[in-house]
């Protein structure tokens, strides 16, 4: 499938109307952490009633702080979960799966699913690759079942994927600790999507990186990704990331969604309070007033306020929000925004 | 990694010392294979001859050359040595990494055994096997008993290395990728355990080599095949000392001990090898600080 081009020339953005259904959908899902120690059992709520989707041939991004939940989001989504985390509620439900939510899939069907289909690109630090095992071991290893090729057709076809990320097949027979931070994170690109999947994760694919390096890998994401005409769904605390290449950006905070906007939009006219404030936290050029840095922390997850989970900190915070847990609610076409304040009683 | 070893021999002195070591003592048990005599024959040279060109090491009271008599005794020591080492090294690996990787219960359960092996006392454990076992008590079936209990060391070792290794990356890859655990374990987490296997595998052979030789010199093995602690057994029960024949004691302790030094030497290079920092500290490739 090739990007649809609209009229004025621009790669259409999504619209509201979805033709399709949604690669992704994911539709109230709950995932916590349990653990049990001497008997004390202990919950942390890391993601509690997600709702999204991702749509064909888009890069939806997921911001927010550490501790936001958007690490544990993703392993959700990607059904890379270990114990202590658990799926407790709601699905993940994904175009190409017969299963009505990815938690109820055989490990049959995942198997199928992976890398073919779904495949992540993890975070780009030293021991995303083996440090003992060569890069062509590795590609051996995680690829060559998905890929069904083996022999000389594999390596034509890995020679030509590296090649697309501006990789010699060199470093095919390098080990991990010879590449430079830069290669070693488009290896690992190149290593999650040489299938050509429907659906990419990738978990702060340039956090290690330095901008230039970081500049550049971004480009080749997107490029890889507009060829294709997968979707990513890109997970990174940094809005620079994701005013750089996010198609649609939603926002999270303690666990939850707070908005979800078109980029620009975001960008341009935040609407959630906390939204709002990490939006003007972002430095601008010429700027000299000191930032105004919001009360409080993150929220403990594992005794999350109730309510909405922002309340505390909220400059517009009411009564109601210490009561009930504000829903996502359409403010404008393709956004939507968490928060009695602004999207009123919903 | 006929690199590493040619590097290790130039630049590394206790490599060097025990790699002559060792290869002294393999080629004097390859000799056995052209000795002129059946090791287990009795008055085929003339008793108590002193060291002589005829008889390098000298002849026993029970008319054997000592010379030709270590060859055999040193090539079963070894032998036992490797053959314990291999069989508790797989043991040891498969219990280590496995417990590390899976944690759980399966961890719970496999480390409660390794301790109970680690807390146990191994000497009065092999002397009662003798006991029990009397005649049955075959140069195999010590070695197996050996490997049996000289795993538990090692599995707690490899078992920590396993416990980090599960939270990288790379791993968190594998499962994504569909591997099974014993895929996950033998292609990508045993190469980086295989270092330090190697390393313990010398102190492993220590081990092993001196308590066989100590259960032998106290008679509680197989006395009739010839191992060295088994010639120091014979030595003792012809008081050779007393009589004068210091050269049937004399000779297999230089061995033996020729041998724990050599092992030992290779496993302390072998550790200091695996840290890179101490590995170009001795090449000379690191300043002052």
């Amino acid at each position: 499938m090739s990007p649809t081009v609209a009229a004025n020339g621009e790669t259409q953005r999504p619209t509201t109307e979805t033709p399709r259904e949604p690669v992704l959908r994911v539709d109230d899902l709950r995932a916590y952490y349990r653990t049990r120690h001497f008997g004390v059992g202990r919950e942390v709520k890391a993601v509690d009633g997600v709702s999204f989707e991702v749509r064909d041939n888009e890069i939806y991004g997921l911001a927010g702080e550490s501790s936001s939940g958007k690490s544990t989001l993703l392993k959700a989504v990607a059904a890379a979960m270990r114990p202590p985390l658990q799926v407790v509620g709601g699905t993940a439900r994904l175009r190409f799966l017969q299963a009505k939510s990815l938690h109820e899939a055989s490990s049959a069907e995942l198997a199928q699913l992976r890398w073919r289909k779904l495949s992540y690109i993890m975070q780009g630090s030293m021991s995303a690759l083996n440090p003992v095992r060569r890069v062509r071991r590795s590609f051996e290893d995680f690829a060559a079942r998905h890929l069904r090729e083996t022999g000389a057709a594999f390596e034509a076809k890995v020679v030509a994927h590296l090649s697309q990320l501006r990789l010699d097949k060199s470093v095919l027979d390098a080990f991990p600790h010879e590449l430079s931070g830069g290669m070693r994170q488009r290896v690992t690109i190149a290593l999650a999507t040489i299938c050509r999947p429907d659906l990419v994760i990738a978990d702060e694919p340039t956090t290690a990186l330095d901008v230039v390096v970081q500049k550049d890998v971004l480009d080749m994401i997107r490029d890889l990704q507009r060829q294709s005409g997968s979707s990513l769904l890109l997970v990174t605390h940094d809005l620079g990331v994701h005013a750089y290449l996010t198609d649609r950006l939603a926002i999270m905070y303690g666990g939850r969604l707070v908005e979800e906007a078109p980029t620009e939009a975001l960008f341009g006219n935040p609407q959630h309070p906390y939204a709002k404030h990490l939006i003007a936290s972002l430095p601008r050029i010429g700027e000299e007033a000191p930032k105004a840095a919001l009360a409080g922390g993150p929220p403990n997850l594992a005794e999350p306020p109730a309510g909405c989970r922002f309340h505390p900190r909220c400059p517009l915070a009411m009564e109601r929000c210490r009561r009930e847990a504000p829903v996502m609610t359409r403010v404008a076409p393709n956004h939507r925004v968490a928060c009695f304040a602004v999207a009123g009683s919903a | 990694m006929l690199a590493t070893l040619r590097d290790l021999f130039l630049y590394n002195p206790e490599f060097r010392i025990g790699a002559i070591l060792l290869g002294l003592i393999a080629g004097m048990a390859a000799l056995s294979l052209a000795s002129p005599y059946a090791p287990l024959d009795t008055f085929v040279v003339a008793p108590d001859l002193p060291p002589s060109f005829a008889h390098p090491f000298g002849t026993t009271s029970r008319g054997q050359d000592v010379f030709w008599q270590l060859t055999f005794a040193i090539r079963n020591t070894l032998t036992f040595g490797i053959v314990v080492a291999v069989l508790s090294r797989l043991l040891s690996l498969a219990i280590g990494l496995l417990a590390g990787y899976k944690g759980g219960w399966v961890d719970r359960v496999l480390m409660a055994i390794n301790d109970t092996f680690i807390a146990i006392p191994l000497f009065p454990i092999l002397v009662l096997f003798y006991f029990v076992l009397r005649d049955a008590m075959s140069w195999a079936a010590l070695a197996i008993i050996m490997a049996l209990l000289g795993w538990a060391y090692d599995a707690r070792l490899i078992r920590a290395l396993a416990l980090s290794l599960k939270t990288r990356e790379f791993t968190y890859t594998g499962v994504f990728s569909g591997m099974t655990t014993r895929e996950l374990l033998v292609r990508e987490h045993l190469p980086y355990v295989m270092p330090i296997v190697f390393a313990t595998t010398m102190n492993n052979m220590n081990w092993s080599i001196g308590l066989e030789v100590t259960l032998s010199v106290l008679g509680f093995t197989d006395i009739n095949s010839p191992t060295v602690g088994g010639m120091i057994y014979w030595a003792n029960q012809h008081t050779a000392l007393v009589a004068g024949v210091w050269w049937w004691i004399a000779f297999p302790v230089i061995l033996v001990v020729a041998l724990f030094i050599g092992l030992f030497l290779l496993a302390v290079s072998m550790n200091e090898h695996i840290d890179p920092r101490s590995r170009l500290r001795r090449m000379g490739a690191e300043g002052g600080a």
